[in-house]
């Protein structure tokens, strides 16, 4: 078991290193004020206050899909969870283009209804729901098939249906996996880049006017599309690590406790 | 009155169960002896291979667990961010059932409920007896007990009330056991073994 122990540790190790590194030179050596300025701090804002709404509608929409896969037992629908996450990311910044573009008959009806994804915070929640969704659904699905199904037979020998029992019984019973899975699907959407780079490089409304997400911010830094080059690119990476590890640790401790 | 010829083949394990009776009837047997499954079948949660299931002459067989109007009670049969009292009534309002007035408190004094609270809190025996008056007042035509009976305090005076209630309510109820004399609390005595039942 010592053994064990000891790979398993040097192997996260080895997983953390380039971020400890990374940490070690963007709070230290290459710290540099063009690093935190005002327009990172608002790209870092713009981030989090799209994850955690990505991850609102993560609960919104996908908490019944995650109980029917742990209930329902359907290898087809869990395919298809997957292959969001399974397909380069820039992919679906590309499709959420051609989706919304007014040169498809889909774009026009969407933007009929003045529904645009390009440069705006519906499209970043958009296409961060779409990156972040699947993680969401599969930390709530093992979450929901561990639970003893004894209360849920119950309540549908009641004449509960399946919809009202997820509703009634399973979810106030289950608001600590609820948190711990919408955090870490939350932490999956503040790292996102390659779909937002697409589909929303920078958002064109208040109160985010021009503001681009960390993600993007951080790349324009280091490309030195925005002044500041690499020390920059550096701290600002820091500082969102700074920003995104609690996310990530508090969403794995709460299933802990 | 449950009508029940069904026949289900679970890994190396073969269910080959018949049951006809009304009332309050035991079901005994050993461990792995097939009277969860058989239980189960009779609730909806297990579809059967073959064989059919009535309750009160209507046959079920195909419809799911929430259109058969039987309650299957376990030991883990609770929901625990309820209290005690609004948990005993749950069913009944979702079938929107309003208890006549003093029954709530009847089936609480029977049972032996003397206690609220939150049900998260209350020991396991006290959950199930929160638990039975649940399915009591939830107006089913048939209760499934799996083993739920065994864990309580003063088993055999809580039965004894239990059965009252039921019978007065024209229920009817199958509970599981590991002992055969249990057939004394009960108006049907049904052993199974490998499966198989048989009628005492």
């Amino acid at each position: 078991m010592n053994w064990l122990r000891a790979v398993a540790l040097t192997t996260v190790f080895l997983l953390l290193v380039p971020i400890v590194i990374l940490l070690y030179y963007g709070l230290g050596p290459f710290r540099t004020p063009e690093g935190y300025t005002l327009g990172v701090f608002r790209s870092i804002e713009l981030s989090l206050f799209s994850s955690g709404l990505a991850a609102i509608v993560d609960i919104a929409m996908f908490t019944p899909l995650a109980y029917y896969l742990a209930r329902g037992k359907d290898p087809f629908a869990e395919a298809l969870v997957d292959i969001p996450v399974g397909i380069p990311h820039p992919i679906i910044g590309v499709a959420l283009l051609i989706l919304d573009s007014p040169l498809t008959p889909t774009g026009r009806f969407l933007l009929f209804f003045g529904i645009n994804f390009f440069n705006t915070i519906l499209g970043l929640v958009v296409a961060l729901v779409i990156m972040s969704a699947p993680i969401y659904v599969k930390s709530m699905q093992p979450y929901f098939e561990s639970r003893d199904p004894s209360a849920e037979e119950f309540a549908m020998g009641m004449g509960a249906s399946r919809i009202r029992t997820l509703f009634s019984v399973v979810l106030p019973d289950s608001l600590k996996g609820v948190a711990s899975a919408s955090l870490i699907a939350m932490s999956r959407a503040l790292g996102e880049f390659g779909s937002i780079s697409i589909i929303a490089y920078y958002v064109l409304q208040y109160p985010f006017y021009g503001v681009s997400p960390a993600s993007v911010t951080i790349f324009q830094l280091f490309s030195g599309a925005i002044p500041g080059g690499l020390n920059a690119a550096v701290t600002a990476s820091a500082a969102m690590i700074l920003v995104a590890l609690p996310i990530t640790l508090v969403g794995h401790l709460i299933r802990r406790r | 009155m449950i009508e029940a010829k069904v026949r289900k083949q679970l890994d190396q394990f073969s269910l080959s169960a018949e049951l006809e009776d009304s009332g309050f009837i035991c079901l005994a047997g050993r461990n792995g002896s097939g009277k969860t499954s058989l239980l189960r079948a009779i609730a909806g949660l297990l579809p059967v291979d073959d064989g059919h299931i009535r309750i009160d002459g209507v046959d079920v067989t195909r419809l799911p667990a929430e259109k058969r109007g039987t309650i299957m009670v376990t030991s883990n049969s609770f929901f625990p961010h309820l209290d005690v009292d609004s948990h005993i009534t749950w069913g009944a309002r979702l079938k929107r059932i309003k208890p006549e007035e003093g029954k709530v408190s009847k089936v609480k004094a029977e049972l032996g409920i003397d206690f609220g609270g939150s049900v998260r809190s209350l020991s396991l025996g006290m959950r199930t007896r929160v638990a039975l008056a649940t399915a009591l007042l939830a107006s089913p035509k048939m209760i499934l007990v799996d083993e739920a009976f065994s864990i309580l305090h003063e088993r055999d005076d809580f039965i004894a009330s239990y059965r009252k209630l039921v019978s007065a309510e024209g229920m009817d109820l199958i509970f599981s056991t590991h002992d055969e004399m249990d057939g004394r609390l009960a108006e049907h005595l049904y052993v199974i073994s490998n499966g198989t039942t048989r009628r005492q």
